[in-house]
Order: C-alpha cells, then sequence, then structure tokens
C-alpha cells in the first residue's frame, strides 16, 4: 500500500479489522469512494498544521475571537 | 389575478390576512396540486389531509396564517417520525415537535407535506431515496438536487411557495441552484434544529428556507430563526471574487451568467468587485466532509452495519462501511483546517461583505447517471459541487443561492456568503439583483411536469 491508494488490499483488511462484512456491491462503492477520498485525504495529512491550535469548542455563530 | 397557490408565500399570507383567500381553500388547492402534479416529480412522499386540517383550525394569527408549506423528511412532526430518506438511517426516531415544526405551528403555518430527500442526506444530486428519486420540475430526467430534494421540486414546481430544508453540506443551496430557487443556509445556529436527530453532534445543519424568492426567505426564514430579518440595503456592496477551481472550472454557460449577474449586482448596488485568495478552499472541502461524515457515525457499531436494512441502497450500505475506514488523524487536521479557514475568512470579510461564486458548476445532471462535463473532465456530480458548497458548513457562515441564468431550459444560480449573522445582508443582495435582472430568473416558472418531455 506504498501510495495508500490500493483499495483491493486496504479495504478488506479494514473491514476485516472492523469485523464487518460486504458484498460485492458494497465493495465496489467502497472502491469507488477510496478512489474519491483517499487521496485529499492524504493531502490533508501531509498538510503542516502544527502551528495551528484548533479553537476549542468554537462557537460557529460567531467569527473566531481575534488572536 | 393568478392562482392563489401561485403567488408567493407573503402575498398568500396577506391575502389570507386581508379575507381575499380562504385559508381552507387554499389547503384543498395545495392537496389537489399535490394530487395532479407530484406524481411526475415525486416531490412530496406524504401528505396527511385531517393532520393538515387540524394545524389550520389550531392556527394561531402569525405571520404565515393558512398558507401551506412543505417539511424536509429530516425532522418528526407530532403524527409522523422522519426517515431521512432512507430504509435505515441508524438512529431511534419517534414522532414528535421538532423545531422546525414548532416554529412553523406558532406562526399559523400548514404543513401540507412531507418532501422527498437523498437517502441519508448524503448526497448533491437527490437520485436516491427509499422513496424512489424526486425528479426536477425543469427536466424530470434530470436530478433536482440534494439532499432537499422534495422542498425544492415541490416550490419549482408550484405545490407550495415554500419549504423547509436542511443544510449540513450544500444540501439547501444544491437543490435551490438546480431548480431555480432561492435557498438560504443560515448561521450555524440561528434557525430552529431541535428535535433533528443529529442536532445535538452536527457542526454543520441548520434549517433554512427554499422558496422563489428572497422576499419569501425573508418570511419564512423569519419564521425559523425566531426573529424578523429586517429588510436593509445593499448599497456600496463590496463583492469578492475568487479565481480558483470553484470559480473557474465550470461550465461555459454558468461561468458566463454568473459573472454576469455579479456585473449586474455590483452596479445594481454601486459597489464594486474585487479579488481574494481563499488557499484554504481545498483542504476545507474535505474536512468539511470529514466532519460531517465522522459526527453521523455516533451510533454506528459494526454489528448494526453487519444488520443493515435490506432496502437501504447499495451506495449507501457501501458508503456508511466505508466511513468506518476514515483515520482520526484526518479528523483532528480538519478541526485545525476549520480553524484555519474561519480565520482567513474572519480577514477576508474586513474587506469585502459578500463571496461571490457559482453554487454549482453544471445545470443538473441526469438522473441515472449524475455526471457533469467541466474544463477539467468528466466528474460525478457530487465530487464537483462540493467544491463550492461545503465552506459555509465548516466554517459557520451563510450563503445564500439565486437564480440567475438558464442552460439547456435549466437553471444556473449563483451563491453568495456573508459573514456570521449577516443573513440579512445576503437576502438584500438577493434583493438588488433580483431588481437588476427585473426579477426573470425568480419568476421564471417551469411548464407543469407532466407536460414535459422526457429524454430518450
Amino acid at each position: 500500500m506504498e501510495d495508500g491508494n490500493d483499495a483491493d488490499d486496504f479495504i478488506p483488511a479494514a473491514l476485516a479489522a472492523f469485523g464487518v462484512e460486504a458484498d460485492e456491491i458494497e465493495l465496489a462503492v467502497m472502491r469507488a469512494a477510496h478512489e474519491l477520498f483517499w487521496p485529499p485525504t492524504l493531502e490533508l495529512l501531509a498538510l503542516d498544521t502544527s502551528a495551528v491550535a484548533a479553537e476549542r469548542d468554537p462557537d460557529l455563530s460567531q467569527a473566531p475571537p481575534r488572536r | 389575478m393568478s392562482a392563489p397557490l401561485d403567488l408567493p408565500l407573503r402575498e398568500q399570507a396577506a391575502a389570507i390576512a386581508a379575507g381575499d383567500v380562504v385559508a381552507g381553500d387554499l389547503l384543498d388547492a395545495a392537496l389537489a396540486r399535490i394530487e395532479e402534479r407530484n406524481p411526475a416529480i415525486n416531490a412530496v412522499v406524504a401528505t396527511f389531509p385531517e393532520r393538515s386540517r387540524e394545524m389550520l383550525a389550531a392556527a394561531p394569527a402569525g405571520p404565515l396564517h393558512g398558507v401551506p408549506v412543505v417539511i424536509k423528511d429530516e425532522w418528526p412532526l407530532p403524527w409522523r417520525a422522519q426517515r431521512f430518506g432512507a430504509a435505515d438511517m441508524l438512529a431511534k426516531t419517534a414522532p414528535g415537535e421538532s423545531g422546525p415544526y414548532r416554529a412553523l405551528r406558532d406562526a399559523g403555518a400548514v404543513i401540507v407535506g412531507v418532501g422527498n430527500m437523498h437517502e441519508l442526506g448524503a448526497s448533491s444530486t437527490g437520485n436516491v431515496s427509499v422513496y424512489g428519486p424526486a425528479r426536477n420540475p425543469w427536466n424530470p430526467e434530470r436530478c433536482p438536487g440534494g439532499s432537499s430534494s422534495g422542498p425544492a421540486a415541490a416550490v419549482a414546481a408550484r405545490l407550495v411557495a415554500g419549504a423547509v430544508g436542511a443544510d449540513g453540506v450544500g444540501s439547501i443551496r444544491y437543490p435551490a441552484g438546480y431548480c431555480g430557487l432561492t435557498g438560504l443556509k443560515p448561521t450555524f445556529g440561528r434557525s430552529a434544529m431541535d428535535g433533528h436527530h443529529m442536532a445535538g453532534v452536527s457542526t454543520t445543519i441548520v434549517s433554512g428556507p427554499l422558496c422563489a424568492d428572497a422576499g419569501d426567505c425573508r418570511l419564512l426564514g423569519s419564521v425559523l430563526f425566531g426573529e424578523e430579518l429586517r429588510a436593509g440595503d445593499a448599497n456600496g456592496l463590496r463583492i469578492g471574487v475568487i479565481e480558483d477551481e470553484v470559480s473557474a472550472d465550470v461550465a461555459p454557460a454558468v461561468r458566463e451568467a454568473c459573472e454576469s449577474a455579479i456585473e449586474d449586482l455590483r452596479a445594481a448596488t454601486d459597489g464594486d468587485v474585487r479579488r481574494i485568495e481563499l488557499p484554504e478552499l481545498a483542504a476545507a472541502t474535505l474536512a468539511t466532509v470529514l466532519i460531517a461524515n465522522s459526527e453521523s457515525l455516533g451510533g454506528v457499531t459494526p454489528e448494526r452495519l453487519n444488520n443493515l436494512d435490506p432496502e437501504l441502497s447499495p451506495l449507501g450500505r457501501g458508503l456508511l462501511k466505508y466511513r468506518l475506514m476514515l483515520p482520526a488523524v484526518a479528523t483532528v487536521k480538519a478541526y485545525q483546517v476549520r480553524t484555519m479557514a474561519r480565520r482567513r475568512l474572519a480577514e477576508v470579510f474586513e474587506e469585502v461583505d459578500v463571496i461571490a461564486w457559482p453554487t454549482l458548476p453544471a445545470v443538473a445532471p441526469p438522473l441515472e447517471a449524475p455526471l457533469v462535463e467541466l474544463p477539467s473532465g468528466t466528474l460525478t456530480a457530487d465530487a464537483a459541487n462540493v467544491r463550492g458548497g461545503a465552506l459555509a458548513n465548516l466554517t459557520g457562515i451563510p450563503a445564500i443561492s439565486v437564480p440567475v441564468g438558464s442552460e439547456e431550459g435549466l437553471p444556473v444560480g449563483l451563491q453568495l456568503q456573508a459573514a456570521w449573522g449577516r443573513d440579512e445582508l445576503l437576502l438584500d443582495a438577493a434583493e438588488a439583483l433580483e431588481r437588476a435582472n427585473e426579477r426573470r430568473w425568480v419568476e421564471a416558472v417551469p411548464p407543469p411536469a407532466s407536460a414535459v418531455q422526457t429524454e430518450a
């Protein structure tokens, strides 16, 4: 799974780890979802957010407090 | 004079208050029109004439006294539990009084039906539902948009003049765009949400109005907000635009209609257009999807996933199981991206009043194969649509979709987003745009769906 996008390995392994069963159609859906979601997920994981302190319990009805 | 049912929501309310229209007659007309037009579009999935008549008999003299409306299959009613468009919604539900129900009841409105929705609220298309797909009144072979597919199709087909939708990742704005309506996604937390099965955990979902125009959204929005959304003016409007895939990787006709509308809005408000930068936008899109998907998993266990209702669509089953595999660290990053995006927007909204870009990159795609052709190639509608819809849900800001054009006989929508709490400004801007284009697009009505030629 070097490129992190090998759905044929990743999905059955993850399903087995969670103890979740899937039929062929569901597997096909999951492979399509993986193709769609995994590359941007890897991009997100590669994002350096070490300097970002996430807002604690943000009030989403308001602008964030000024730093 | 138009048939009362064809009047805007606010004019229906005024006509009833003035005694020019009998509310009971209007309710009967709405039920008859649903019977006549709904089979072709499947917008309304439940009616309950006796309950509606009871609501009318008990209706107080509120701002919507006697006016029929539709509510999305996302909230319980005292006589009906929501189904979330699904055979299995992984949450316990029961009939009850939800916040939107109480707001409508206390305003004197009459709930005449429940609107269809995309299964589990999980798509921008509306082409999958336990009730069968809703269809776009402009062309029944095309997607109505999702997930608030039924509310939008019901208003577009003039079954009712107003409907309550919900927007967790664009789910009011997408169907507004596809169906040629005005749809407001309120500032997070500003509109009624009690009774929604995810109200306690979701940080993206809000209720909001879907209507023909901004004036009706102002009225129905005021009811859902529990406060009057006062009209102001949008003079001197500073309009922010972005040169990114959200505004550039769109079908040429959509781009042209939206650019023309932005210029109309600028001229109408004597404002100006400024280029802005949102480098976090791509990350924000995925962050929204991750957060929205993770927040919906609270009730999930492997055992539960192994015992899903077989009537749930294969797409729904597969996506639910795939969600389990999204890495937790990515969700943590998503919350950091939310903070970054909120801080960036706070800076941007010091420079501009609204941000404008196309609600959707292309007109409504076919129900059978919701793909869109963009300059970058062929994409699934969901992958393309989420680029423009997610930011407001991630950050909490309000957003509105307004109709601004037509291509292939299908509507084009422009999205405007504003700073937290400036929902009223979005309505003011939408009204300015309506005046600028002489209400051409908000008054456009599709032919009765049953008369539309379907594609071969």
